[in-house]
Protein backbone atom coordinates (compact mmCIF):
# COMPACT_ATOMS: atom_id res chain seq x y z
CA UNK A 1 0.00 0.00 0.00
CA UNK A 2 2.76 2.37 0.97
CA UNK A 3 4.53 1.20 -2.11
CA UNK A 4 1.64 2.24 -4.35
CA UNK A 5 1.64 5.75 -2.96
CA UNK A 6 5.40 6.07 -3.03
CA UNK A 7 5.66 5.03 -6.67
CA UNK A 8 3.23 7.83 -7.54
CA UNK A 9 5.21 10.57 -5.81
CA UNK A 10 7.83 11.19 -8.53
CA UNK A 11 5.16 11.81 -11.16
CA UNK A 12 3.13 14.02 -8.82
CA UNK A 13 6.18 16.14 -8.14
CA UNK A 14 7.31 15.94 -11.77
CA UNK A 15 4.00 17.10 -13.21
CA UNK A 16 3.83 19.90 -10.65
CA UNK A 17 7.37 21.12 -11.23
CA UNK A 18 7.19 20.90 -15.01
CA UNK A 19 3.82 22.67 -15.10
CA UNK A 20 5.08 25.39 -12.76
CA UNK A 21 8.11 25.98 -14.95
CA UNK A 22 6.03 26.09 -18.12
CA UNK A 23 3.46 28.27 -16.38
CA UNK A 24 6.11 30.74 -15.28
CA UNK A 25 7.58 30.87 -18.77
CA UNK A 26 4.15 31.33 -20.34
CA UNK A 27 3.08 33.97 -17.82
CA UNK A 28 5.91 36.35 -18.68
CA UNK A 29 4.96 37.08 -22.31
CA UNK A 30 1.31 37.29 -21.24
CA UNK A 31 2.32 39.76 -18.54
CA UNK A 32 4.42 41.74 -21.00
CA UNK A 33 1.46 41.97 -23.37
CA UNK A 34 -0.97 43.12 -20.70
CA UNK A 35 1.51 45.79 -19.57
CA UNK A 36 2.70 46.82 -23.02
CA UNK A 37 0.21 49.64 -23.42
CA UNK A 38 -0.57 48.30 -26.88
CA UNK A 39 -4.31 47.70 -27.13
CA UNK A 40 -4.07 44.79 -29.53
CA UNK A 41 -1.48 42.94 -27.47
CA UNK A 42 -3.47 43.65 -24.35
CA UNK A 43 -6.66 42.34 -25.91
CA UNK A 44 -4.90 39.24 -27.22
CA UNK A 45 -3.38 38.44 -23.84
CA UNK A 46 -6.67 39.07 -22.04
CA UNK A 47 -8.46 36.68 -24.36
CA UNK A 48 -5.84 33.97 -23.88
CA UNK A 49 -5.92 34.42 -20.10
CA UNK A 50 -9.71 34.36 -19.91
CA UNK A 51 -9.92 31.39 -22.24
CA UNK A 52 -7.39 29.38 -20.23
CA UNK A 53 -9.02 30.22 -16.94
CA UNK A 54 -12.56 29.83 -18.19
CA UNK A 55 -12.37 26.11 -18.89
CA UNK A 56 -11.94 23.50 -16.14
CA UNK A 57 -8.45 22.04 -16.00
CA UNK A 58 -9.74 18.52 -16.47
CA UNK A 59 -11.34 19.56 -19.75
CA UNK A 60 -8.10 21.09 -20.95
CA UNK A 61 -6.25 17.92 -20.11
CA UNK A 62 -8.65 15.82 -22.17
CA UNK A 63 -8.46 18.32 -25.04
CA UNK A 64 -4.68 18.16 -25.06
CA UNK A 65 -4.64 14.43 -24.52
CA UNK A 66 -6.97 13.64 -27.39
CA UNK A 67 -6.43 16.69 -29.52
CA UNK A 68 -2.74 17.42 -29.80
CA UNK A 69 -0.75 15.35 -32.20
CA UNK A 70 2.92 15.72 -32.93
CA UNK A 71 3.22 14.48 -36.49
CA UNK A 72 1.58 11.08 -36.30
CA UNK A 73 2.30 10.61 -32.61
CA UNK A 74 -0.17 11.63 -29.98
CA UNK A 75 0.96 13.63 -27.00
CA UNK A 76 1.69 11.31 -24.06
CA UNK A 77 -0.52 11.53 -21.01
CA UNK A 78 2.34 13.11 -19.10
CA UNK A 79 2.93 15.60 -21.90
CA UNK A 80 -0.73 16.53 -22.11
CA UNK A 81 -0.94 16.96 -18.34
CA UNK A 82 2.14 19.15 -18.17
CA UNK A 83 1.06 21.21 -21.17
CA UNK A 84 -2.51 21.69 -19.93
CA UNK A 85 -1.59 22.46 -16.34
CA UNK A 86 1.30 24.62 -17.51
CA UNK A 87 -0.78 26.79 -19.82
CA UNK A 88 -3.53 27.27 -17.27
CA UNK A 89 -0.89 28.10 -14.67
CA UNK A 90 0.56 30.64 -17.06
CA UNK A 91 -2.76 32.46 -17.15
CA UNK A 92 -3.15 32.52 -13.37
CA UNK A 93 0.48 33.44 -12.74
CA UNK A 94 0.27 36.28 -15.26
CA UNK A 95 -2.53 37.70 -13.15
CA UNK A 96 -0.57 37.25 -9.91
CA UNK A 97 2.44 38.98 -11.44
CA UNK A 98 0.34 41.75 -12.92
CA UNK A 99 -1.09 42.51 -9.49
CA UNK A 100 2.41 42.56 -8.04
CA UNK A 101 3.70 44.92 -10.71
CA UNK A 102 0.82 47.30 -10.21
CA UNK A 103 1.65 47.39 -6.50
CA UNK A 104 4.99 48.99 -7.34
CA UNK A 105 4.39 52.71 -7.13
CA UNK A 106 4.38 54.86 -10.24
CA UNK A 107 7.14 56.88 -8.60
CA UNK A 108 9.54 53.96 -9.02
CA UNK A 109 9.00 53.93 -12.78
CA UNK A 110 9.37 57.70 -12.88
CA UNK A 111 12.54 57.72 -10.83
CA UNK A 112 14.12 55.10 -13.06
CA UNK A 113 13.12 56.90 -16.23
CA UNK A 114 14.21 60.27 -14.92
CA UNK A 115 17.62 58.79 -14.15
CA UNK A 116 17.82 57.76 -17.78
CA UNK A 117 17.47 54.01 -17.36
CA UNK A 118 16.49 51.98 -20.40
CA UNK A 119 13.21 50.16 -20.04
CA UNK A 120 15.04 46.85 -19.84
CA UNK A 121 17.25 48.15 -17.04
CA UNK A 122 14.29 49.67 -15.29
CA UNK A 123 12.45 46.35 -15.26
CA UNK A 124 15.47 44.26 -14.36
CA UNK A 125 16.89 46.44 -11.61
CA UNK A 126 13.93 48.31 -10.18
CA UNK A 127 10.51 46.88 -10.95
CA UNK A 128 10.98 43.11 -11.11
CA UNK A 129 12.85 42.76 -7.79
CA UNK A 130 10.17 44.75 -6.00
CA UNK A 131 7.27 43.03 -7.76
CA UNK A 132 8.79 39.61 -7.07
CA UNK A 133 8.71 40.25 -3.35
CA UNK A 134 5.02 41.07 -3.56
CA UNK A 135 4.29 38.13 -5.86
CA UNK A 136 6.12 35.49 -3.85
CA UNK A 137 3.34 34.59 -1.36
CA UNK A 138 0.78 34.36 -4.17
CA UNK A 139 3.23 32.39 -6.28
CA UNK A 140 3.85 29.79 -3.57
CA UNK A 141 0.16 29.56 -2.80
CA UNK A 142 -0.42 28.89 -6.47
CA UNK A 143 2.38 26.34 -6.51
CA UNK A 144 0.82 24.48 -3.61
CA UNK A 145 -2.53 24.59 -5.38
CA UNK A 146 -0.87 23.21 -8.47
CA UNK A 147 0.61 20.33 -6.48
CA UNK A 148 -2.92 19.33 -5.56
CA UNK A 149 -4.29 20.01 -9.04
CA UNK A 150 -1.64 17.70 -10.49
CA UNK A 151 -3.89 14.91 -9.25
CA UNK A 152 -6.23 15.79 -12.11
CA UNK A 153 -3.60 14.23 -14.39
CA UNK A 154 -4.80 10.87 -13.05
CA UNK A 155 -7.94 11.30 -15.16
CA UNK A 156 -5.95 10.94 -18.37
CA UNK A 157 -3.90 8.08 -16.99
CA UNK A 158 -0.77 9.72 -15.65
CA UNK A 159 0.40 7.26 -13.01
CA UNK A 160 0.87 9.81 -10.28
CA UNK A 161 -0.06 9.37 -6.66
CA UNK A 162 -3.84 9.53 -6.92
CA UNK A 163 -3.81 7.24 -9.94
CA UNK A 164 -1.74 4.70 -8.02
CA UNK A 165 -3.91 4.99 -4.95
CA UNK A 166 -7.02 4.49 -7.07
CA UNK A 167 -5.55 1.43 -8.71
CA UNK A 168 -4.62 0.01 -5.34
CA UNK A 169 -8.12 0.67 -3.98
CA UNK A 170 -9.78 -0.96 -6.96
CA UNK A 171 -7.61 -4.05 -6.96
CA UNK A 172 -7.61 -4.63 -3.19
CA UNK A 173 -10.96 -3.14 -2.27
CA UNK A 174 -9.16 -1.23 0.45
CA UNK A 175 -9.48 2.47 -0.36
CA UNK A 176 -9.65 4.54 2.74
CA UNK A 177 -6.16 4.02 4.12
CA UNK A 178 -4.35 4.42 0.82
CA UNK A 179 -6.11 7.71 0.12
CA UNK A 180 -5.44 8.92 3.66
CA UNK A 181 -1.82 8.11 3.01
CA UNK A 182 -1.90 10.10 -0.22
CA UNK A 183 -3.50 13.00 1.64
CA UNK A 184 -0.69 12.88 4.18
CA UNK A 185 1.92 13.10 1.44
CA UNK A 186 0.24 16.20 -0.03
CA UNK A 187 0.28 17.83 3.39
CA UNK A 188 3.83 16.74 4.06
CA UNK A 189 4.99 18.51 0.92
CA UNK A 190 2.80 21.61 0.96
CA UNK A 191 3.07 22.65 4.60
CA UNK A 192 6.87 23.01 4.65
CA UNK A 193 6.76 24.92 1.36
CA UNK A 194 4.23 27.30 2.86
CA UNK A 195 6.32 27.76 6.00
CA UNK A 196 9.45 28.37 3.97
CA UNK A 197 7.67 30.96 1.85
CA UNK A 198 6.39 32.81 4.91
CA UNK A 199 9.90 32.81 6.36
CA UNK A 200 11.39 34.28 3.22
CA UNK A 201 8.59 36.82 3.01
CA UNK A 202 9.11 37.92 6.61
CA UNK A 203 12.83 38.21 6.15
CA UNK A 204 12.47 40.30 3.01
CA UNK A 205 9.90 42.65 4.45
CA UNK A 206 11.96 43.05 7.62
CA UNK A 207 14.78 44.47 5.53
CA UNK A 208 12.65 46.48 3.15
CA UNK A 209 9.40 47.62 4.67
CA UNK A 210 7.53 49.76 2.23
CA UNK B 1 20.97 76.44 -21.27
CA UNK B 2 17.47 75.05 -21.03
CA UNK B 3 14.95 76.29 -23.51
CA UNK B 4 11.31 75.36 -23.89
CA UNK B 5 9.48 76.65 -26.90
CA UNK B 6 5.76 76.80 -27.51
CA UNK B 7 5.12 73.77 -25.34
CA UNK B 8 1.60 72.37 -25.16
CA UNK B 9 0.21 69.42 -23.30
CA UNK B 10 -3.32 68.23 -22.67
CA UNK B 11 -4.55 65.39 -20.50
CA UNK B 12 -7.63 63.76 -21.96
CA UNK B 13 -8.68 66.89 -23.80
CA UNK B 14 -7.95 69.21 -20.87
CA UNK B 15 -5.16 71.60 -21.79
CA UNK B 16 -2.59 71.74 -19.00
CA UNK B 17 0.08 73.72 -20.83
CA UNK B 18 -0.67 76.08 -23.65
CA UNK B 19 2.21 77.42 -25.70
CA UNK B 20 4.71 77.84 -22.88
CA UNK B 21 8.06 79.50 -23.64
CA UNK B 22 10.81 79.47 -21.07
CA UNK B 23 14.54 79.98 -21.14
CA UNK B 24 16.76 79.13 -18.20
CA UNK B 25 20.36 80.28 -18.33
CA UNK B 26 23.30 78.11 -17.34
CA UNK B 27 24.13 78.47 -13.67
CA UNK B 28 20.90 80.12 -12.64
CA UNK B 29 18.16 79.02 -10.28
CA UNK B 30 14.59 79.43 -11.43
CA UNK B 31 11.54 79.00 -9.23
CA UNK B 32 8.24 77.94 -10.73
CA UNK B 33 5.35 79.05 -8.56
CA UNK B 34 1.63 79.37 -8.97
CA UNK B 35 -1.65 77.89 -7.82
CA UNK B 36 -2.16 74.14 -8.04
CA UNK B 37 -3.32 73.08 -11.46
CA UNK B 38 -1.28 75.83 -13.08
CA UNK B 39 0.87 73.29 -14.92
CA UNK B 40 4.14 73.80 -13.02
CA UNK B 41 4.88 70.12 -12.42
CA UNK B 42 3.75 69.18 -15.90
CA UNK B 43 6.11 71.75 -17.40
CA UNK B 44 8.96 70.35 -15.33
CA UNK B 45 8.08 66.77 -16.24
CA UNK B 46 7.95 67.66 -19.91
CA UNK B 47 11.54 68.90 -19.72
CA UNK B 48 12.87 65.37 -19.20
CA UNK B 49 10.00 63.83 -21.14
CA UNK B 50 8.43 62.02 -18.22
CA UNK B 51 5.41 63.58 -19.87
CA UNK B 52 5.40 63.66 -23.62
CA UNK B 53 4.33 67.13 -24.75
CA UNK B 54 1.77 67.34 -27.54
CA UNK B 55 3.66 70.09 -29.27
CA UNK B 56 6.70 72.27 -28.79
CA UNK B 57 10.41 71.99 -28.44
CA UNK B 58 12.73 71.19 -25.58
CA UNK B 59 16.37 72.06 -25.75
CA UNK B 60 18.88 71.21 -23.08
CA UNK B 61 22.52 71.84 -23.81
CA UNK B 62 23.15 70.52 -27.28
CA UNK B 63 20.15 68.20 -27.25
CA UNK B 64 16.91 69.23 -28.81
CA UNK B 65 13.65 67.35 -29.15
CA UNK B 66 10.67 68.45 -31.14
CA UNK B 67 7.53 66.89 -29.68
CA UNK B 68 5.77 66.84 -33.01
CA UNK B 69 8.41 64.90 -34.87
CA UNK B 70 9.61 61.41 -34.09
CA UNK B 71 12.68 61.03 -31.97
CA UNK B 72 14.75 58.00 -31.19
CA UNK B 73 15.21 56.30 -27.83
CA UNK B 74 18.81 57.40 -28.04
CA UNK B 75 17.77 61.05 -28.28
CA UNK B 76 15.40 60.57 -25.38
CA UNK B 77 18.10 59.05 -23.17
CA UNK B 78 20.59 61.71 -24.26
CA UNK B 79 18.19 64.43 -23.16
CA UNK B 80 17.42 62.73 -19.87
CA UNK B 81 21.10 62.33 -19.20
CA UNK B 82 21.37 66.12 -19.11
CA UNK B 83 18.77 66.34 -16.36
CA UNK B 84 18.50 65.15 -12.81
CA UNK B 85 15.14 65.07 -11.09
CA UNK B 86 14.09 65.22 -7.48
CA UNK B 87 10.52 64.25 -6.63
CA UNK B 88 8.13 65.29 -3.92
CA UNK B 89 8.01 61.75 -2.57
CA UNK B 90 11.74 61.01 -3.04
CA UNK B 91 11.14 57.77 -4.95
CA UNK B 92 14.23 56.05 -3.63
CA UNK B 93 14.50 52.38 -4.53
CA UNK B 94 13.30 50.63 -1.36
CA UNK B 95 14.92 47.29 -2.15
CA UNK B 96 18.43 48.69 -2.26
CA UNK B 97 20.73 50.15 0.35
CA UNK B 98 21.27 53.88 0.29
CA UNK B 99 24.71 53.31 -1.22
CA UNK B 100 23.34 51.09 -3.95
CA UNK B 101 20.64 53.67 -4.75
CA UNK B 102 23.39 56.11 -5.62
CA UNK B 103 25.80 53.58 -7.15
CA UNK B 104 23.56 51.55 -9.46
CA UNK B 105 22.45 54.41 -11.75
CA UNK B 106 26.07 55.45 -12.22
CA UNK B 107 26.99 51.92 -13.25
CA UNK B 108 24.02 51.51 -15.56
CA UNK B 109 23.87 54.94 -17.13
CA UNK B 110 27.42 56.24 -17.05
CA UNK B 111 29.09 52.82 -17.19
CA UNK B 112 31.22 53.63 -14.19
CA UNK B 113 33.01 50.85 -12.40
CA UNK B 114 31.71 49.83 -8.99
CA UNK B 115 34.71 51.29 -7.20
CA UNK B 116 34.47 54.55 -9.09
CA UNK B 117 30.73 54.81 -8.49
CA UNK B 118 31.09 54.02 -4.81
CA UNK B 119 33.79 56.62 -4.44
CA UNK B 120 31.56 59.26 -6.05
CA UNK B 121 28.54 58.15 -4.03
CA UNK B 122 30.44 58.35 -0.76
CA UNK B 123 31.64 61.82 -1.67
CA UNK B 124 28.11 63.01 -2.42
CA UNK B 125 26.55 61.37 0.62
CA UNK B 126 29.18 63.04 2.80
CA UNK B 127 28.33 66.35 1.21
CA UNK B 128 24.68 65.76 2.07
CA UNK B 129 25.68 65.07 5.67
CA UNK B 130 24.87 61.38 5.26
CA UNK B 131 28.32 59.83 5.18
CA UNK B 132 27.30 57.09 7.62
CA UNK B 133 24.02 56.15 5.93
CA UNK B 134 25.34 54.16 2.99
CA UNK B 135 24.57 50.77 4.51
CA UNK B 136 21.04 51.63 5.59
CA UNK B 137 17.88 50.96 3.67
CA UNK B 138 15.86 54.03 2.66
CA UNK B 139 12.92 53.18 4.92
CA UNK B 140 15.21 53.50 7.93
CA UNK B 141 15.98 57.10 6.99
CA UNK B 142 13.91 60.18 7.79
CA UNK B 143 12.10 62.04 5.04
CA UNK B 144 14.70 64.79 4.99
CA UNK B 145 17.48 62.24 4.74
CA UNK B 146 15.68 60.39 1.97
CA UNK B 147 15.30 63.57 -0.02
CA UNK B 148 19.00 64.37 0.34
CA UNK B 149 19.84 60.83 -0.76
CA UNK B 150 17.60 61.38 -3.78
CA UNK B 151 19.52 64.58 -4.54
CA UNK B 152 22.81 62.69 -4.25
CA UNK B 153 21.47 59.98 -6.56
CA UNK B 154 20.58 62.54 -9.20
CA UNK B 155 23.82 64.51 -8.82
CA UNK B 156 25.90 61.36 -9.17
CA UNK B 157 25.00 61.30 -12.86
CA UNK B 158 26.52 64.77 -13.35
CA UNK B 159 23.44 66.40 -14.85
CA UNK B 160 23.59 69.76 -16.56
CA UNK B 161 20.37 70.87 -14.93
CA UNK B 162 18.53 69.74 -11.81
CA UNK B 163 14.74 69.65 -11.82
CA UNK B 164 13.07 69.80 -8.41
CA UNK B 165 9.37 68.95 -8.21
CA UNK B 166 8.13 70.31 -4.89
CA UNK B 167 11.09 68.77 -3.05
CA UNK B 168 9.99 69.89 0.41
CA UNK B 169 6.21 69.60 0.15
CA UNK B 170 6.10 66.18 1.81
CA UNK B 171 8.39 67.25 4.66
CA UNK B 172 7.92 68.98 8.00
CA UNK B 173 9.10 72.58 7.81
CA UNK B 174 12.28 72.07 9.81
CA UNK B 175 13.20 68.95 7.89
CA UNK B 176 12.42 70.78 4.68
CA UNK B 177 14.86 73.45 5.79
CA UNK B 178 17.71 70.88 5.75
CA UNK B 179 16.85 70.06 2.16
CA UNK B 180 16.59 73.71 1.19
CA UNK B 181 19.99 74.30 2.76
CA UNK B 182 21.51 71.61 0.53
CA UNK B 183 19.80 73.13 -2.50
CA UNK B 184 21.12 76.54 -1.57
CA UNK B 185 24.66 75.17 -1.47
CA UNK B 186 24.15 73.58 -4.87
CA UNK B 187 22.93 76.89 -6.23
CA UNK B 188 25.98 78.63 -4.81
CA UNK B 189 28.18 76.15 -6.65
CA UNK B 190 26.60 77.20 -9.90
CA UNK B 191 24.26 74.29 -10.57
CA UNK B 192 21.48 75.15 -12.98
CA UNK B 193 18.24 74.45 -11.16
CA UNK B 194 14.54 74.65 -11.91
CA UNK B 195 12.43 74.35 -8.80
CA UNK B 196 8.69 73.93 -8.52
CA UNK B 197 8.04 75.14 -5.02
CA UNK B 198 5.75 76.75 -2.50
CA UNK B 199 8.73 77.91 -0.43
CA UNK B 200 8.49 81.64 -0.99
CA UNK B 201 11.56 82.35 1.12
CA UNK B 202 13.66 80.09 -1.06
CA UNK B 203 12.19 81.58 -4.23
CA UNK B 204 12.92 85.08 -3.04
CA UNK B 205 16.37 84.61 -1.55
CA UNK B 206 17.99 81.88 -3.60
CA UNK B 207 16.43 82.06 -7.04
CA UNK B 208 17.58 84.46 -9.73
CA UNK B 209 14.43 84.09 -11.74
CA UNK B 210 10.84 83.70 -10.70
CA UNK B 211 8.26 82.24 -13.05
CA UNK B 212 4.63 82.57 -12.07
CA UNK B 213 2.25 80.19 -13.77
CA UNK B 214 -1.53 80.03 -13.89
CA UNK B 215 -3.98 78.14 -16.09
CA UNK B 216 -1.36 76.45 -18.21
CA UNK B 217 0.72 79.49 -19.02
CA UNK B 218 3.38 81.79 -17.64
CA UNK B 219 1.77 84.99 -16.48
CA UNK B 220 4.78 86.73 -15.06
CA UNK B 221 8.51 86.22 -15.03
CA UNK B 222 11.46 88.13 -13.66
CA UNK B 223 13.43 89.11 -10.60
CA UNK B 224 11.88 87.40 -7.55
CA UNK B 225 12.31 90.40 -5.26
CA UNK B 226 10.61 92.69 -7.75
CA UNK B 227 7.70 90.37 -8.48
CA UNK B 228 7.09 89.58 -4.86
CA UNK B 229 7.34 93.22 -3.93
CA UNK B 230 5.29 94.53 -6.80
CA UNK B 231 3.46 91.90 -8.82
CA UNK B 232 2.05 93.26 -12.02
CA UNK B 233 -0.48 90.55 -12.84
CA UNK B 234 -3.66 90.41 -10.71
CA UNK B 235 -3.40 86.59 -10.57
CA UNK B 236 0.13 86.87 -9.21
CA UNK B 237 -1.05 89.37 -6.66
CA UNK B 238 -3.89 87.19 -5.40
CA UNK B 239 -1.68 84.08 -5.40
CA UNK B 240 1.13 85.76 -3.46
CA UNK B 241 -1.38 87.26 -1.12
CA UNK B 242 -2.90 83.85 -0.41
CA UNK B 243 0.48 82.16 0.05
CA UNK B 244 2.09 84.84 2.19
CA UNK B 245 -0.98 85.06 4.43
CA UNK B 246 -0.42 81.52 5.64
Amino acid sequence: MLHAVLTGIPLTLGVTAAALIIGTLVSLPLLACTLSGNRLLWLGARMVIDLLRGVPIVVWLFIFYYGVTLGSAKLSAFGAAVLGLGLVSGAYLAEIFRGAVSSVSAGQFEAGRALGMTSRGLWADIIAPQAWRVALPGYTTYGIGLLKDSSIASTIGVAEMVFQAGNFARTTGNGIVVFLLAAAVYILVSVPVGILSRRVDERMSAVVAR
Amino acid sequence: MVRVRDLSKAFGGNPVLEGVDLTVLEGTVTALIGPSGAGKSTLLRCMNLLERPDAGEIEIGSHRIDARSRFSKRQLYALRRETGMVFQHFNLFPHMSVMRNVVLPQQRILGRSKAEAEHRAQELLARMGLADKGGQYPNKCSGGQQQRIAIARALALEPRVMLFDEPTSALDPEVGAEVLEVMKELAAEGMTMIVVTHEMGFARNVCEDLVVMADGGIIEQGDPQRIMGDPSHPRTRSFLHAVLQR
